[in-house]
């Protein structure tokens, strides 16, 4: 079922092991999920892409039947971003809907969940019929989680009544820690990397200026401090910004006669 | 990856008696710091918008601007090879140097009185806003206490000037880059000067003011006043 449902995990390009993987091969699929995880740093970096491969590897390594991803948004809700299959989808907004389930509860909590259908009948009497006739009956959800800072949840569903054991729930949780440190760090550089750019053309704009006033000089053969007057005329006059037309004199998109005629050149 | 106990150590002591200081006093107490500690000559916190110019955000030590001041001279060093490549350049030993990647700044520093240049790159991402540049009048490599503690420092310059105290670049950082380092204003508008001159790009332009500099032996500061002023022209 889950096979058949992903089109994006069907682009992970990744051989898939047999059904009933050795522990050996399930190490080397470990293995490979945690450097997946890990890879949040690259230029083509997709948050959705990241999710989808985290809810499809979780499906494989853990032996679940579906598996779905929240974040949070920026106001605290949880939004739905990845899920192994449709039917997963539809379960999960569901959850979110009727804003109870196991995902919501580890999201809350900051804590793991697990949940029998006999225990999800009487923790979240909403959620727990859907998830029945979804053909689910074993869930838990692992927080994503760095430190204090949660800032998602991992889902996974059984078809069957087998519960997690307690291996698999700290792999579950490895997997969701690892997802979300990847998660910060890659929006931390994307943070700085717009500051970098905001500050290098602030700087590079005084340069600008400066080589623009030089030109002017020389054009007009004025001092450097009447350039700057006319310059900062022009700027008036046209209401435009001195950064933008310092940089049109530099590469020449501004012409030495338009500078000097019109009502900015009286002093 | 990030050393959390040695940067609050550093922390600790570029704050201790203003802990809201802001990004000016912030990095200036930075470069003393290194100074200090590492016995060096000189560290300066220097910004880079592009390779063809930089800001000397703060510095303390003799040598302070020793260094950045030759690179803009002769185009080339250290802290434009750490700018570009986003590694760190360690030169334990500049009479080493002299021969090999940079024989102009090496035997100018040496003259200077540099015998040892750390240059260290404020990376951002993939990219970067300029160097952490250290620099002694003795030879010798840092020690890796040294060294783990001036990456750590170039990580709170690099955040201080990115973050602090305004959410992006704000008027405090924008008022400080309008005062600091006028008299390089000079060397940008003899630049545009010359590009008219020669009707030429402005790197060219730079270019042919520096081989000035380097062929009259004077710094590229002289040459730049005297085109300003109008003493010197690239056209005749």
């Amino acid at each position: 079922m889950s096979e058949n449902g992903g089109g994006r995990a069907a682009q992970s390009g990744e051989p898939g092991p047999d059904v009933h993987s050795s522990d050996v091969s399930r190490e080397a699929v470990l293995a490979r999920a945690f450097v997946r995880l890990a890879d949040t740093l690259a230029s083509d970096f997709d948050v959705v892409d990241f999710l989808q491969s985290l809810a499809t590897d979780s499906v494989e390594i853990l032996g679940a039947e579906a598996a779905g991803v929240m974040l949070a948004d920026p106001r605290g809700g949880l939004r739905l971003i990845a899920s192994s299959d449709e039917r997963m989808r539809l379960l999960e907004l569901f959850e979110l809907q009727g804003a109870q389930g196991p995902c919501l509860d580890a999201f809350s909590s900051g804590r793991p969940v697990q949940a029998s259908a006999a225990d999800s009948r009487a923790r979240w009497p909403v959620f727990a019929p859907e998830a029945s006739d979804a053909g689910f009956q074993m869930m838990c959800a692992v927080p994503l989680r760095v430190r204090t800072d949660v800032i998602g949840a991992l889902n996974l569903f059984r078809g069957t009544d087998e519960p997690f054991t307690g291996a698999e729930m700290d792999i579950a949780q490895a997997m969701a820690e690892m997802a979300a440190i990847g998660l910060i760090q890659e929006r931390a550089l994307r943070e700085r990397s717009l500051l970098a750019e905001q500050l290098q053309a602030a700087l590079n704009s005084r340069v600008i200026i400066e080589q623009a006033k030089g030109m002017l000089a020389e054009y007009l053969a004025m001092n450097v401090d009447d350039a700057f007057k006319l310059l900062r005329n022009y700027v008036r006059d046209h209401n435009r910004k001195l950064s933008e037309v310092a940089r049109d004199i530099v590469n020449r998109k501004i012409s030495r006669a338009e500078l000097t005629t019109g009502p900015g050149q009286q002093p | 990856m990030r050393d959390d106990g040695r940067r609050a150590r550093i922390m600790a002591a570029v704050t201790v008696r203003d802990p809201a200081a802001g990004v000016s006093e912030l990095t200036q107490r930075l470069c003393r710091f290194a100074v200090d500690e590492m016995a060096l000559s000189g560290c300066a916190l220097v910004l880079m918008p592009t390779a063809e110019s930089t800001t000397v955000l703060a510095g303390a030590g003799r040598h302070a601007r020793t260094v950045t001041g030759l690179q803009m001279e002769l185009g080339e060093g250290p802290c434009l090879q750490a700018y570009a490549s986003g590694v760190p350049v360690l030169l334990p030993d500049l009479a080493a140097e002299n021969a090999n990647r940079w024989p102009a700044f090496a035997t100018a520093a040496l003259a200077a009185g540099v015998r040892a240049e750390f240059s260290l790159p404020l990376s951002v991402g993939p990219g970067g806003i300029g160097t952490l540049d250290l620099c002694r009048d003795t030879p010798g490599m840092l020690s890796e206490e040294h060294l783990a503690d001036a990456l750590v420092a170039a990580d709170i310059a690099r955040d201080a000037v990115l973050y602090q105290p305004y959410a992006q670049v704000g008027p405090d950082l924008v008022e400080l880059l309008a005062t600091i380092g006028t008299d390089r204003v000079v060397i940008h508008q003899a630049t545009g000067m010359i590009a008219v001159q020669l009707d030429e790009t402005m790197s060219n332009a730079l270019a042919r003011l520096r081989a000035a500099a380097f062929a009259s032996g004077r710094s590229i500061y002289d040459i730049a006043q005297d085109v300003v002023e109008r003493q010197v022209r690239f056209d005749e």
